[in-house]
């Protein structure tokens, strides 16, 4: 059985690779076009525009806003292309799904490891222009760990809005605007001390601190900008939301699953 | 299931019955679903009810009834496709099904990358099915083709190609629900040649068909389904002279079920 799912996994994680760049010339480098430009956007806005000074760096230097952005971009961009992939994955299969019989889980995990691949392009960018900036140190090897935490953390979301979106095709947009959302709420393009203690009555301080994708953000920022081992209690609340995300989007996934050879 | 003198079953459906949800004018967006919530048209039909048979490891079962009997629902659960309402359905052995056109193609890929996916979810890995490659393209014909996606396949080379990845296999038990029938004459004696020696492997193959000859002439046993029910089950002639017999009378009409 777990034969069978692991080699399910590895055709879909290839069958994803494969379609994603079908018939473009520059073929996978658009996964690095992508992120960096917009990286090179958002450093405009907030670094140029709006004077957004990052925080020092471990060897000291505060100049570059662009980086301080692209090490939250890495592990945010991998979050939203697992959660809205998921829904695309399982669309792709449904056909296909009422005429055999396959673990329906493993569509949406083989696409998660080909959208994992991806990013870790994008995080060898990343590692490549820290050593250039001369701020790199073995604390690097927590960065594999974010990914990997956020995809886990992300697949469990994935799990369950793609049931969802199965019967509703609503989903689809409204997880894009409970994404684009998300994305400002947790400290990507500003800084953490930017955010006021409380604001309309609401500590929103202690909120942003508390939604999940913050502390996964946190430990790639510890892993490449600050260059600081993350703390246990961050890596554990991290660890956490990941295992438990994966492991009740999986339960309610594996109990929803059978009726998708029945939707209409 | 002891060795008794029937022999082992390869398939066991135990009391199975299976209801299909319809909902008539369903919500297709959440703003509706909510808005008529508790309002929802559901109408369910049973389409298999308490049915119950045993198919021998190594014999050949077929499965008649008229459009909408259950037949093919029971062959997806079977395959594991729906999951039984009630009942339990046991099955020894890898099984391989061939349901309807292209059973378990994907469009988009091309033909050896579809038997490559379709030897994973049968639990066949890549050196095992790189091995199988050249039966398969060989029996199914598809020459060069195979490189192509499926989408440009003719409704032919699907049928031929579904059915050589289904038998190159090695299943130990095959389902097969009337796609020999869509073939031309020549690919139809290939099939029913291969039938033979598949007989001959000791393999366990469940046929659906309305081609009663086909019945008479390839199993061992049969069953007639009527409106969800198992009406009998037995030797294919005595089966399939029942299912005549009943049809000219002009009493089975085909009623509305989730399938047709």
């Amino acid at each position: 059985m777990i034969r069978t799912g692991l080699m399910l996994v590895r055709n879909f994680a290839e069958r994803e690779t494969k379609a994603r760049y079908k018939r473009s010339a520059l073929g996978w480098l658009w996964s690095l076009i992508k992120p960096l430009v917009t990286v090179a956007v958002y450093s405009l806005v907030f670094g140029v525009i709006y004077r957004a000074a990052p925080p020092v760096t471990a060897n000291g230097r505060a100049e570059t806003f662009a980086l301080y952005l692209f090490t939250g971009l890495v592990v945010w961009n991998l979050f939203t292309e697992v959660v809205t992939g998921s829904m695309q994955w399982l669309q792709g299969v449904s056909d296909l799904r009422k005429k055999i019989y396959f673990p329906t889980e493993t569509v949406i995990l083989g696409g998660a490891v080909s959208t994992f691949l991806q990013s870790v392009l994008e995080a060898l960018v990343l590692v490549a222009i820290m050593i250039g900036f001369g701020n790199i140190s073995a604390t690097v090897l927590f960065l594999p760990v974010a990914l990997v935490l956020v995809a886990v953390f992300g697949l469990g979301v994935g799990f369950v809005v793609s049931i969802f979106n199965a019967r509703y095709r609503d989903t689809e947009h409204l997880v894009g605007i409970v994404l684009s959302v998300t994305f400002f709420l947790i400290p990507i393009v500003f800084t953490p001390d930017l955010v006021p203690e409380e604001a309309y009555g609401l500590p929103v301080r202690r909120m942003m601190e508390l939604n999940p994708l913050n502390a996964i953000v946190a430990v790639s920022r510890d892993a490449v900008y600050f260059l600081e081992v993350p703390s246990l209690s961050r890596l554990a609340t991290a660890a956490g939301w990941a295992a438990a995300s994966f492991g009740l989007g999986l339960l309610y996934f594996r109990r929803r699953s059978m009726q998708i050879s029945e939707e209409p | 299931m002891s060795a008794s003198a029937d022999g082992a079953a390869a398939i066991a459906v135990e009391g199975v019955s299976k209801r299909f949800r319809l909902e008539l004018d369903r919500p297709g967006s959440l703003k509706e679903a909510i808005l008529r919530f508790g309002r929802r048209d559901v109408r369910d039909f049973w389409v298999l009810r308490d049915v119950s048979l045993r198919v021998r490891s190594g014999s050949f079962f077929g499965l008649i009834g008229h459009n909408g009997s259950g037949k093919s629902t029971l062959l997806r659960l079977i395959a594991g496709i729906h999951r039984a309402t009630k009942g339990e359905i046991h099955t020894t052995g890898r099984l391989s099904a061939l349901l309807e056109l292209g059973s378990g193609f994907h469009p988009d890929l091309t033909g050896r990358e579809n038997v490559f996916l379709n030897g994973a979810m049968l639990g066949l890995g890549r050196r095992q099915m790189a091995a199988a490659m050249d039966d398969i393209i060989e029996f199914s014909g598809i020459g060069e083709q195979i490189d192509a996606p499926v989408k440009i396949y003719s409704s032919g080379m699907y049928v031929r190609l579904g059915f050589a990845v289904a038998v190159n296999v090695d299943p130990q038990i095959l389902l097969v629900d009337e796609v020999i029938a869509v073939g031309d004459e020549e690919f139809q004696q290939k099939c029913l040649r291969h039938m033979d020696r598949i007989r001959a492997a000791g393999k366990t193959v469940l046929v659906v068909s309305h081609d009663s000859a086909l019945i008479r002439e390839l199993c061992d046993e049969a069953a007639w389904l009527d409106h969800g029910r198992l009406r009998c089950t037995g030797d294919p002639n005595e089966v399939v002279d029942r299912y005549l017999d009943h049809v000219a009378s002009g009493a089975s009409e085909p009623t509305l079920t989730a399938r047709d």
